[in-house]
Parts: C-alpha cells; sequence; structure tokens
C-alpha cells in the first residue's frame, strides 16, 4: 500500500495542471496515465490553440505538452505512472492501480480525477464493420503513431473535433469526402471549416451517416438529409465512396470511477452527459476527491488546464490543512480566485454561453454561488451569421466589412481578416508590429483593422489560430494583384511554380505565380505563401493547390477501393435500422433494445439485466447513452430522468494473475511502503 | 396502482414473484407486488446464479430438487416462451478432509432418498470432470450432475411475466414505508406512492426484511450480510459443473454465457447494508481461484459487486404466518440460497395463505427457534 498527498488519475492537461499545482505545494503527488505518454488528447493536437497569452493562445497543443512536462520534470515530489490504469476507488480510500502487470494500491489524502472524456458512438446500419472509427482513434493512429488510417474518410459531425481531424486527415494525405453535420448549423468554430471549405471539402448541415456499405469492411457510406424533426428524408440520399467513416458525433464526460465511488453525478446535456456535482472548488460530493477537465464537463484544452489547477490546488489544501505550508493562505486564495476569474472570462464570450447554461443546471438546488457571468464582447452590432454557420463561407456582404475604403486598396498591401465569430482568442493583437489591430477589451472582441496603421507585412497570417488573416495587394502597374495566404500542407509550392489556386469553396478559380514561401522556424509550421493572380481574383483566392508529385501514386492507390453496390442501399432509408449493433461488448442490437423497451423494460438497468448490455468491458460506455435516447424516444421520458446503469471496478479488466502479484507483494513485505 | 388488494407482496426479487406468480396460480385474485428498485434488483440478480440439490438436510433436499423440476420444465410449468440460460452441467462439491468426506457421505444418504442423483468421487475421478482442478490436498468430492445454473434475471423475469399474465399488479419503483393494523391485524401499506388496502402482506424482502418486520412492529431474527462476487471475460467453455467448498469456502462456475462467475464467504462482515465492493475481496478471491483452477490465472475480471445475504440464527429461510400479527406472512432470511429455492418457496406460501397443509413436510416455521428445533445444514458456504 502506498501513502501519499493526492493521487491525480489522467494524465491529459487536466490532470498534469492539477499534478504540476499540488506538486508546488511541496506535497507528495502521483500522476496516472493510462497510455504510454503524458498528455492526454493534446498530445494528437497539431493545431494552434485559440485563447490568450496566458493560456498558450497560437502554441499547437502536441507543444504544451512539451511545456508542461518539462515543468512536471523538475518536480521530484512529483512521480509519473504511465501504463498505469486506475481500477477502483473503495470505500475505505484506496485506488486500485493496474501497471505493469500487477494490481497496486494506492492510500491518498486526496484525489484529483481528471479522467477525460469518451467518445459518443452513433448507431447505424453496418456500424461495425472495419473501417468505422472514432474520430479519437483516427487521431491517435495518424498523430501518435504514424498510421495513415485510410484513403478517403467520410467525417460524421461538424464539431471541434470534426473539423480539425477532417484538416489534419488532409495534412496527412487523406481525402476527406464531406463533413456531415445532422444539425443545421456548423458545430465548431467556423474559421476550422472555412480551412476545409477553401481546401474543398463539402460540409452538409442537416445530414447524417445512414449506412454503412461494404461486406468485409468499409466501401462506402450512404448520407442522408434529415427534416426538421430529425427524421430522414426519402430520395435525399447521397453514395460516399468511402473506405473510412469516422464519427465525430460527440463527447462524454468518463466519470465511471466517480459515480462507482458514491459520487453524485447529474445528467447535464449541455457539459456531455453525467458530470459529477461539484462545488465552485471542484471537490465532488465525496470530500477529498476533486475533478478537472473534460470528466468536470466538455470543454476545451485551457479550460481543463485551468480546471486541473484549481482541482489540484483544492486537493493540496485538504491535506495542508494538517500541515505547513510553502505558500501563505492568503497567497493561495488569490491564486484560486484569479484561476475562477480567468476561468469565468474564458467562458464569458458567445461561445462559452453553452458551459454557463451546464454549470447554473449543476449548481445543487438551493446552494448560492456565483453563475458564470456573460460578459458582452466590447463590439455589440455584429450582424447574424447564418449563412456562415451553414455553410463555412463568408457572405460578400459580410467580406465587405472586413475590407478598407476603396481609396486605401493600393498600393500598400492590406489584412483582410476573416474572422467573424466572438471567439476567446487575441494573439492577432500580439502579432502585430505597429499596433493596427486594435487591442481588445475583452478576449472575444472581432478583431477590427485599422486600414491606415496596416502595411500589409503578414505578420498576423502564421500568426491566426484559425488561418483566418489574409494580405492582400494591388499592383496596377503590372495589372496584377497579389495574395498572401496561410499554408500548412506538404510539400510547400516553390518561388516562381505555376499553381492553381482556389477559392473559399475550394474551386479552381485560376491559375497563379509564387512569389515567395516563408517558411522559417518562427512561424512554427505555418508557411504564408505569397501568390500572384489576377486582380479580379484577389478577394477570391485563398488557397493554392500545390503540384504534388506523388499524386498519381495515390490516385493508382484509390482505384483499388471497392465500388460500393448502388442498389443495396437504395432500398430501405429507414434510420437506424433494427439490425443496427448498440452494444459492441455483447453484439446486441437496436432491434432487440426496442423490443425490450415496447415490453416494458424502460430503465437501462433492467435493460441491462436482461440483455447484457453494459455488463461488458466497456460497462455501457457504447450502449447507455443510445439506449438513453432510444428510451427517452419511445416513452417519451425526458433523457435526464433516464438513470445511468451502476458502474462496478475494476475498470478495464484485469488478469487474476496481476491481482494476485498484488497480493504476493503485500505478503512479502512492501517494496514502495512510504 | 390498485388501492385494494387481497395481497401485497413486498419484494421483487425470485421469492416474492414465485409467491406471486404461485398464490395467481391458485385463483387468488388482486394480488399487488411492490418492489422498491426494479425486479431482481436485489440479492436476486446479485448472485452466483447457481441451483443445486446436493443438501444436507432432506428439506432442503426436498425443496431444492421441486425447485429444479420447476426449473426444468419452465415453458411447461408457466405456459409461456421463456429461456433461463439452464445449464446442468452439475455441482462438484470438494471435500478437503476425511470428516468433510464423511459429511458429503451422509448428505448422499438423504439426497439418494429423495432421488437425487449424487455420488461420491476420489480426486482423480473429480479432475475428470475439471481437468483444469488443483487436487492437491483434495480428500474427494460429490458430485450431482442434474445441479447447475440458471440466469436469476430471466428466471425472476419469467415468474413475473407469468404472474402478470394471471392477473398480478407489479409496481417497480414503489416504496412500502409502513404497515397498517386494525384491530389487531394487518389492514394495508403506506407507499411512496400512496396506500393499499390489503388483509394480507408478505415479506420477501430479501436484505430489508428486517425493516419490513418493524413495521410492522416485529423484530424479526433476520439481519443482512454483505456478500462479495466477481465475473470474467466471455470465454469459450471450458468449465463444465460449478466448483464449490465449504471448506475451502468458494464457488466458481462458467455460465453459459462463457463469463466465469464466483465468490466467497466474508470474514468478520458486520452486519449491514453496505453493498459496496472492496478491493480485499478482488485480492482473496483471485488467490484462492488462481490456487483451485490455475488457469484461469490468464483470464480477465471485468467487474465486481455485492449483496446482501439476509442471514437467519440457523443460516436456514423462515416461510411462516406471523404469530403475533394476523395476516403478516414471510419468506425471509435465505442466507444466501433464495434463488434455487425459489419455486418451492412460492408453493409453500400459496399452501399458508390459503391457511391448508403444506405440500411438503418441511418446518421453517418462526417458531422452530423457541422450540429450539434449529436446522442444521452443514452445507452451505
Amino acid at each position: 500500500m502506498k501513502r501519499l498527498d493526492v493521487l491525480v488519475i489522467g494524465g491529459g492537461p487536466a490532470g498534469i495542471s492539477a499534478a504540476i499545482a499540488a506538486g508546488k505545494m511541496g506535497l507528495e503527488v502521483v500522476l496516472l496515465e493510462e497510455r504510454e505518454f503524458l498528455g492526454g488528447q493534446l498530445v494528437k493536437q497539431t493545431h494552434r490553440f485559440f485563447g490568450s497569452k496566458e493560456e498558450h493562445a497560437g502554441v499547437r497543443g502536441i507543444d504544451i505538452v512539451t511545456e508542461l512536462t518539462a515543468t512536471l520534470s523538475g518536480m521530484p515530489n512529483v512521480s509519473t505512472w504511465l501504463e498505469a490504469t486506475a481500477l477502483g476507488l473503495y470505500e475505505d480510500g484506496v485506488v486500485t492501480v493496474l501497471h505493469q502487470g500487477r494490481m497496486h494500491k494506492f492510500l491518498p489524502r486526496s484525489i484529483v480525477a481528471a479522467t477525460g472524456a469518451f467518445e459518443r458512438f452513433l448507431p447505424f446500419e453496418n456500424n461495425d464493420l472495419p473501417g468505422v472509427f472514432g474520430a479519437g482513434a483516427v487521431q491517435t493512429l495518424m498523430n501518435m503513431y504514424g498510421v495513415k488510417p485510410a484513403q478517403k474518410v467520410l467525417m460524421v459531425g461538424s464539431g471541434n473535433i470534426g473539423l480539425i481531424v477532417s484538416y489534419q486527415l488532409i495534412q496527412a494525405g487523406v481525402e476527406v469526402v464531406a463533413v456531415l453535420e445532422a444539425a443545421g448549423n456548423i458545430g465548431g468554430y467556423l474559421v476550422h471549416a472555412s480551412k476545409l471549405r477553401r481546401l474543398g471539402v463539402p460540409i452538409l448541415t442537416h445530414y447524417t451517416v445512414q449506412k454503412a456499405i461494404g461486406t468485409s469492411e468499409v466501401e462506402g457510406a450512404i448520407a442522408v438529409r434529415l427534416d426538421d424533426r430529425w427524421n430522414p428524408v426519402e430520395g435525399s440520399e447521397i453514395l460516399f465512396p468511402c473506405d473510412a467513416i469516422c464519427l465525430a458525433t460527440g463527447l462524454s464526460p468518463l466519470g465511471e470511477i466517480l459515480s462507482q465511488a458514491g459520487c453524485q453525478v447529474k445528467y447535464v446535456p449541455e457539459l456531455g452527459g453525467d458530470v459529477p456535482v461539484r462545488d465552485e472548488n471542484l471537490q465532488t460530493t465525496r470530500p477529498g476527491v476533486f475533478v478537472a477537465g473534460d470528466l468536470a464537463g466538455i470543454e476545451e484544452a485551457t479550460a481543463a488546464m485551468l480546471e486541473g489547477e484549481l482541482a489540484g490546488l483544492g486537493a493540496a489544501r485538504t491535506v495542508l490543512s494538517q500541515r505547513a505550508s510553502p505558500w501563505s493562505e492568503e497567497d493561495l486564495e488569490k491564486r484560486v480566485q484569479d484561476l475562477k476569474q480567468k476561468l469565468s472570462g474564458l467562458r464569458a464570450g458567445p461561445v462559452g454561453e453553452k458551459i454557463r447554461k451546464g454549470l447554473g443546471r449543476l449548481r445543487p438546488a438551493g446552494e448560492s454561488g456565483e453563475d458564470v457571468p456573460e460578459i458582452k464582447p466590447s463590439q455589440q452590432d455584429q450582424p447574424p451569421l447564418e449563412e456562415l454557420w451553414k455553410t463555412g463561407i463568408p457572405t460578400p456582404s459580410q467580406l465587405q466589412r472586413k475590407l478598407p475604403e476603396e481609396a486605401r486598396k493600393q498600393p500598400r498591401p492590406f489584412a483582410v481578416v476573416e474572422c467573424f465569430q466572438q471567439i476567446p482568442c487575441d494573439p492577432c493583437v500580439q502579432s502585430c508590429p505597429v499596433g493596427a489591430i486594435a487591442p481588445f477589451s475583452t478576449i472575444n472582441d472581432i478583431p477590427q483593422v485599422d486600414f491606415a496603421r496596416c502595411t500589409g507585412c503578414g505578420n498576423c497570417i502564421a500568426r491566426c489560430p484559425g488561418l483566418a488573416i489574409f494580405v492582400v495587394g494591388y499592383q496596377p502597374e503590372k495589372g496584377k494583384a497579389t495574395v498572401s495566404l496561410p499554408y500548412e500542407l506538404l510539400p510547400r509550392p516553390e518561388k516562381g511554380q505555376v499553381v492553381e489556386v482556389l477559392d473559399r469553396a475550394g474551386r479552381v478559380a485560376g491559375e497563379g505565380t509564387v512569389l515567395s514561401v516563408l517558411d522559417s522556424p518562427r512561424m512554427d509550421r505555418t508557411a504564408v505563401v505569397k501568390v500572384e493572380v489576377d486582380p479580379e481574383l484577389a478577394m477570391e483566392v485563398r488557397m493554392v493547390r500545390c503540384p504534388v508529385e506523388n499524386v498519381n501514386a495515390q490516385e493508382t492507390q484509390q482505384e483499388h477501393l471497392a465500388q460500393p453496390n448502388e442498389e443495396e442501399w437504395a432500398q430501405d432509408p429507414t434510420l437506424p435500422g433494427d439490425d443496427t449493433i448498440v452494444c459492441r461488448c455483447e453484439d446486441v442490437t437496436l432491434g432487440q433494445i426496442r423490443e425490450l423497451i415496447q415490453k416494458g423494460f424502460t430503465t437501462i438497468e433492467e435493460i441491462k439485466h436482461v440483455s447484457r448490455c453494459g455488463m461488458g468491458p466497456c460497462q455501457g460506455k457504447t450502449c447507455s447513452p443510445i439506449i438513453a435516447r432510444e428510451i427517452a424516444r419511445i416513452t417519451g421520458k425526458p433523457l435526464d430522468q433516464v438513470k445511468p446503469a451502476k458502474t462496478r471496478p475494476p475498470f478495464g479488466g484485469i488478469l487474476f494473475e496481476e491481482v494476485v502479484r498484488s497480493e504476493e507483494e503485500s505478503d512479502g513485505g512492501e517494496a514502495y511502503e512510504a | 396502482m390498485k388501492r385494494n388488494a387481497s395481497v401485497v407482496i413486498v419484494g421483487g426479487g425470485i421469492v416474492g414473484c414465485c409467491i406471486a406468480y404461485s398464490l395467481a396460480r391458485e385463483g387468488i385474485k388482486d394480488v399487488v407486488l411492490l418492489e422498491r428498485g426494479t425486479l431482481s434488483g436485489g440479492a436476486t440478480g446479485r448472485c452466483g446464479a447457481g441451483v443445486r440439490q446436493q443438501w444436507g438436510t432432506a428439506q432442503n433436499c426436498l425443496l431444492a430438487r421441486e425447485s429444479m423440476r420447476v426449473f426444468e420444465n419452465l415453458p411447461d410449468v408457466l405456459g409461456m416462451d421463456c429461456d433461463i440460460e439452464l445449464k446442468q452441467k452439475g455441482y462438484l462439491l470438494l471435500a478437503y478432509s476425511g470428516k468433510e468426506m464423511q459429511q458429503f457421505e451422509k448428505n448422499l444418504q438423504v439426497q439418494h432418498a429423495l432421488d437425487i442423483p449424487s455420488r461420491l468421487l476420489t480426486p482423480q475421478e473429480a479432475r475428470d470432470i475439471v481437468p483444469m482442478l488443483n487436487i492437491e490436498h483434495l480428500a474427494g468430492a460429490a458430485f450431482c450432475p442434474t445441479d447447475g445454473h440458471a440466469n436469476p434475471f430471466l428466471t425472476t423475469l419469467a415468474f413475473a411475466d407469468a404472474a402478470r399474465n394471471l392477473g398480478v399488479e407489479i409496481h417497480q419503483g414503489v416504496e412500502v414505508r409502513a404497515i397498517q393494523q386494525q384491530n389487531g391485524r394487518v389492514s394495508g401499506v403506506t407507499t411512496d406512492k400512496g396506500s393499499i388496502e390489503t388483509p394480507v402482506v408478505i415479506n420477501a424482502a430479501g436484505g430489508w426484511s428486517h425493516e419490513i418486520g418493524e413495521m410492522a412492529g416485529l423484530d424479526l431474527p433476520v439481519f443482512s450480510e454483505r456478500h462479495e462476487i466477481l465475473v470474467t471475460e466471455p470465454v469459450n467453455p471450458i468449465l463444465d459443473p460449478m466448483v464449490m467448498s465449504f471448506s475451502y469456502n468458494i464457488y466458481c462456475q462458467q455460465t453459459p454465457h462463457g463469463s466465469f462467475i464466483m465468490g466467497h464467504g466474508p470474514e468478520n462482515e458486520p452486519p449491514g447494508h453496505n453493498q459496496e465492493s472492496s478491493w480485499q475481496f478482488l485480492e482473496s478471491m483471485a488467490k484462492k481461484a488462481t490456487w483451485l483452477l490455475p488457469p484461469l490465472a490468464k483470464l480477465r475480471i471485468v467487474r465486481q459487486w455485492a449483496g446482501s445475504y439476509n442471514m437467519s440464527p440457523d443460516r436456514q429461510p423462515i416461510v411462516c404466518a406471523s404469530e403475533q400479527l394476523e395476516g403478516f406472512f414471510m419468506a425471509i432470511g435465505f442466507s444466501g440460497h433464495g434463488f434455487m429455492l425459489g419455486p418451492a418457496i412460492g408453493t409453500l406460501m400459496a399452501d399458508l395463505v390459503l391457511r391448508r397443509p403444506l405440500t411438503w413436510d418441511v418446518t421453517l416455521d418462526l417458531g422452530r427457534f423457541s422450540r429450539q428445533e434449529i436446522i442444521s445444514e452443514p452445507s452451505v458456504v
């Protein structure tokens, strides 16, 4: 049994931040990470982060991990256990951990759970065919292990994950045939959507995947339009040949270890599902157990890191109440308040509305505590973004607002900041050497260019995490114009090359000549390509297509993809069919679930009893949300009243021999008794 | 929910559902069963899913045999389609001393008198049935090939469905809060969803039967005790019978689904309603199981949980009408073996409620404790 001060479960951004915070208090901390590397989802994030400078704005996720782990490795009192899975939190406070073929026991004085999230699965016909991936799996294969997951991918879901993973797939040389979005609007940040559109990827709103085609693997997918009541529209089916379907249909907090340990959880759809109830210091209803990150509600890495520190300090405080602290109580409290304020600021804008609403719902009835206030961005007169939400492409009138007056358009080039959405992000302000992008009064402001000051230097292009800034210059004397644009694909175009130039929808607008390619280390892998085009194209061209030498090889490979059988999918457009697998552990179909619900089994617990859904190794992570929705749909019961089934240790499972080794260890004396 | 019932059964485990079915089959109308949680959500759904007839007392053997006959013919008995995943590959009971072997011999005489086809085995013969068995220190074994497994959820639900078909009202999510009396007899129950008038209340509340007794002003001699259990991932069939030892304190079987389910009795467990799992159980279970069945070392445990045994002073059920309160009946104190006796208990309770002689000559009344007629059942884990 290892006794220690703070046990942090989960080595993602929240967990690492918690471990660092508790480590700074001089406490003995152990950080557990299930994978063989720290960083959680952050290590897969090759894009630059939004946010403000203090919160790593403009830094790529993978580089943030490097910074965090460097801090961690300088702390001798914090030990990191990789490939260590927390199996259960027991009533005597012991946490069992599977590590290197043996069960270990920890008895911490306090705990920070930062176990993250799991991907929600989507029921559709043939969803058990090889080639149906979760977006997280695709990212892991591609970004962690360097494995190209497919040749042609259909992305389902246009939230930030769907958009970002689509972009990364293209960077990895994979074709993304389309992004489907069941809702009426694009779910993620619009700049991410625009990045995809100019690479030629269609985004279809009101569409979902109906069926995977193929016999032994995915050979295609049928997408179908949904009407306003989410029912498929007959005759609207589109067949996409593809060899993978990637599901980015949302995340849910992974709180099984907490619900098992008796922490109260509550269904809050705005936070992604069942989230642990906690106080403003992130302490759950089980004293000494804190939460942070996606487990506490699906949000972004920046919030996860702030929450991690807050939870880490909270956990440290419960220990330090009996011990001398390296920080005065006053300083600690000051930092805690500071973190809370930062979190509020982050959630204050329009994109934080959902989180604010969710957090409000989470507060126990009758408990006081400040709700996160909405802080209106200083610019109140933003026109609605309607079309942009559906297409990812700004309208001419929206663009018009981003341009200088006619007289300013020449001779000096000028920046066109195609950023329309109020999001918490400000690196462009810092990037401008002449102060032409006015400082924000709130982090959610939209950048405004002072064209009198703007020199068109292009410094901002590679610094914008949304790749939304372009510099346009008119050269009437040459009868030409130049467009400088951000470029993150390989290979880079070369100076002097004649390339196809693409508009905001990825259509070929014409040809252009590459004048320069700036790609210095300071630009951190976002190159700036300056291309010369006809003046009438200057406000159209936002991408170039590099003549790729291995294009031919790629096309040959694609020819090997089997052609789907078109007759097969034309038959039945109902969605999703009874044959659809909902429980992958026990192979239970949606039809079986529907039959049980019709028979009167209207709770997940009862359905678990008779169908074994949730008794498998995943303990219902895949099937429970689907079953809950089906119960709600058939019985009309509100979703938040469909209780989840109980979760049981040991999570992830453990071999008998691995448990026995733990027993042997305690018989033979402790190797590391504190 | 009916506001007037002839009988209210408290508890929707195997015992409550079997009683509901038996009463309805006897033609009793207006039977209502109330379950606080979900059917089979208590001890029944948490049990080891074993059904055996190898007992040491004639009445246990008899009740188990009669129940087994019902399990074997359930679709015919209930007159409906049902599959309870019955697997009759036997119970292998292990003896680790000459004394234990002698006890098995005595038990066999009792069993044979009731046509239960059990037999004694040498350690080697035991290994023929379970090739992975570690026979170190093994003195011998007893085996009954018709014992085995049934799925407690499906079995309970089959009886519940059959009861419903005969007109029983079953309500889940309804908690009994009080039992009303008038003129010294039961007059109704109060629940969190309203009251029901009834002259008869049957306490089949398993782990909470002492509390139900308190509502009737009775201090029933039962208490709850946590017992833990675990299940593994499913694998191909490699273990036919339930393997069990009273002295080594273990039971372990492979279900038709393929998963292994196993448990052992607790040490120094305080009475109470604790149903939390413990890491201590995980460790002791792993040690015991891998010693007895070494190949299990490579098997993955996927879940552990706990349930309440409702313990009686002699670890035998109490099935009777209360002598203190007219109209109050009980089927309680099953001490860990209620599942396999359920159908017979249903029959006995119907006899009791109808005030007729018991179908079988058994003594399960509460009065046995004051009469010092303690049932001495040697074969329990």
